[in-house]
């Protein structure tokens, strides 16, 4: 767990093979929060089937230690920078997946909504752009493949680097 | 030969499995650019070709392809991600 305490609040980034308890992290973001925002934006990521004709056995997922940790983080500074953001948290799992299991949580605290709303979505964005995360794919019939980055994700992450918000 | 100047290549994901090693040292006497080490890892592991459309890390850091790769760097090279 890394926390870093500097102008913006507190970033605390977790990359692990083990589930998460959303609503623990919540809690504990209302406590160190309380009083101050206004406002706390979720946003959670699941393994989801979408192939009707060869459904999703498992899901894959591996990273590149370090590195991936730390693009998180600056993904968080660079949300702090443009928006109010009080307290930023992201919890990413790697390793083997199942259909509906948790795959990402990213939980921003701000005074206001809009600036929670945008910060949160800017990191779920980015994160799927620049983190260093691959997804391999086995579907019920044993074909394994690893998944392609989809060009509308680039797309969303460029708007936001341009300065603005995605269509 | 302690000293030999040299680089660590990281590989990963399908690069990896292409590759069919994680990890190597690799002799690097004097800074090249990353598109010059491309071509070179695509004369190395020909069935990773076509290289230019894979992403670079140089030390940890997203890397254009033209950036310079000095010796004692650490390179990592990748499908573009897909996390989230």
């Amino acid at each position: 767990m890394a926390l870093r305490q500097d102008a913006g609040g507190p970033r605390r980034v977790t990359v692990q093979e083990a589930d998460f308890d959303s609503a623990t992290l919540v809690a504990a973001m209302r406590k160190r929060t309380a009083g101050k925002a206004g406002a706390l934006v979720t946003f959670t990521g699941y393994v989801r089937d979408y192939n009707p004709d060869a459904p999703t056995r498992t899901l894959f997922l591996e990273h590149y230690p370090g590195m991936c940790e730390r693009e998180i983080e600056q993904l968080c500074d660079t949300a702090s920078e443009r928006w109010q953001v009080q307290d930023c948290l992201v919890v990413h799992r790697v390793g083997e997946l199942h259909n509906t299991d948790q795959i990402v949580f990213i939980a921003i605290a701000s005074a206001h909504r809009g600036d929670a709303f945008r910060a949160c979505e800017y990191i779920i964005d980015a994160l799927k752009t620049r983190a260093p995360f691959w997804k391999r794919e086995t579907l019920s019939s044993g074909e394994r493949f690893w998944v392609q980055q989809h060009t509308a994700d680039a797309d969303k992450t460029s708007a936001w680097e341009a300065g603005g918000s995605p269509p | 030969m302690a000293n030999t100047p040299s680089i660590t290549v990281l590989y990963f994901a399908q690069v990896a499995e292409l590759a069919g090693l994680r990890q190597e040292v690799q002799t690097l006497g004097e800074a090249i650019s990353g598109t010059e080490w491309l071509e070179d890892l695509e004369v190395r592991y020909p069935q990773l070709a076509p290289t230019a459309r894979l992403k670079i890390a140089i030390n940890q850091q997203h890397a254009p392809h033209q950036a310079l790769i000095q010796p004692g760097d650490e390179v990592a090279v990748f499908e573009p991600v897909t996390g989230g």
